[in-house]
């Protein structure tokens, strides 16, 4: 562990994503500032499942599509969203 | 909407003396792929992006076409093949703007809305419907 502030957040997961990891929700700790690129580089080392979806999920905060470079922050809504399939 | 999507209510609350022409899509849960038969979809959605996206989208069709009514409805949970998961329509003054309006709606719909579905196979089976990615095909 690095001495670098630490951001806390919380990330939903859906459909094949909460299957795989069993989880709905996941806490995250990320080096300050936390942003979308480094949240999900981090996932993907940590999870497997995840890497393999990280050319293709897409990242929503409250409730909205948001590029990568984002700054994220502890009380946002985050959530991984992989390729839709409603309809 | 986790129940049967009410078809004649939406064509009740479309119709309007100001809309010449009414486009309606529905989308329905196909027996056969090929060769493989499914039984059910069922539906998960992240809701409440899901219900913002939406808003996001007629909001831009009303933008883009002269809409007078608008209905974007989709079923979650089970929806048995044959039943309707999905409920597009569009009301405009002239047929054409109604068709296309339509059909932005639901295309946008299916690239943009966090609703998934998972099919269960006449075999047994239970899939994540994942078109074009490649990690699906190697479970």
């Amino acid at each position: 562990m690095s001495d670098a502030p630490q951001v806390r957040l919380r990330v939903l997961l859906f459909s094949t994503l909460r299957e795989r990891l069993g989880s709905s929700e996941l806490e995250v700790f990320v080096p300050a500032p936390a942003t979308g690129s480094r949240l999900l580089d981090q996932l993907a080392a940590q999870y497997p499942a995840i890497a393999a979806y990280r050319p293709v999920v897409r990242l929503a905060v409250n409730q909205e599509y948001v590029p990568e470079s984002v700054e994220l922050h502890e009380n946002d809504e985050i959530a991984l969203i992989t390729p839709v399939s409603g309809g | 909407m986790h129940e049967p999507l009410p078809v004649a209510e939406a064509v009740s609350f479309l119709q309007t003396p100001e809309a010449g022409g009414l486009a309606l899509f529905l989308g329905t849960t196909r027996r056969w792929t090929d060769d493989r038969e499914t039984l059910s979809l069922f539906y998960e959605a992240y809701e409440p992006m899901a219900l913002a996206e939406m808003g996001r989208l007629s909001d831009e069709a009303l933008r883009r076409w002269p809409v007078r009514r608008l209905c974007l409805w989709h079923r979650l949970d089970d929806v048995p093949a044959g039943e309707i998961s999905v409920l597009v329509g569009v009301a405009t003054p002239h047929r054409a703007e109604a068709f296309e309006a339509c059909r932005f709606l639901i295309d946008t719909l299916k690239r943009q809305v966090p609703i998934w579905k998972r099919e269960t196979l006449s075999d047994g089976q239970n899939v994540w419907v994942e078109e074009g990615i490649p990690e699906s095909k190697s479970r």
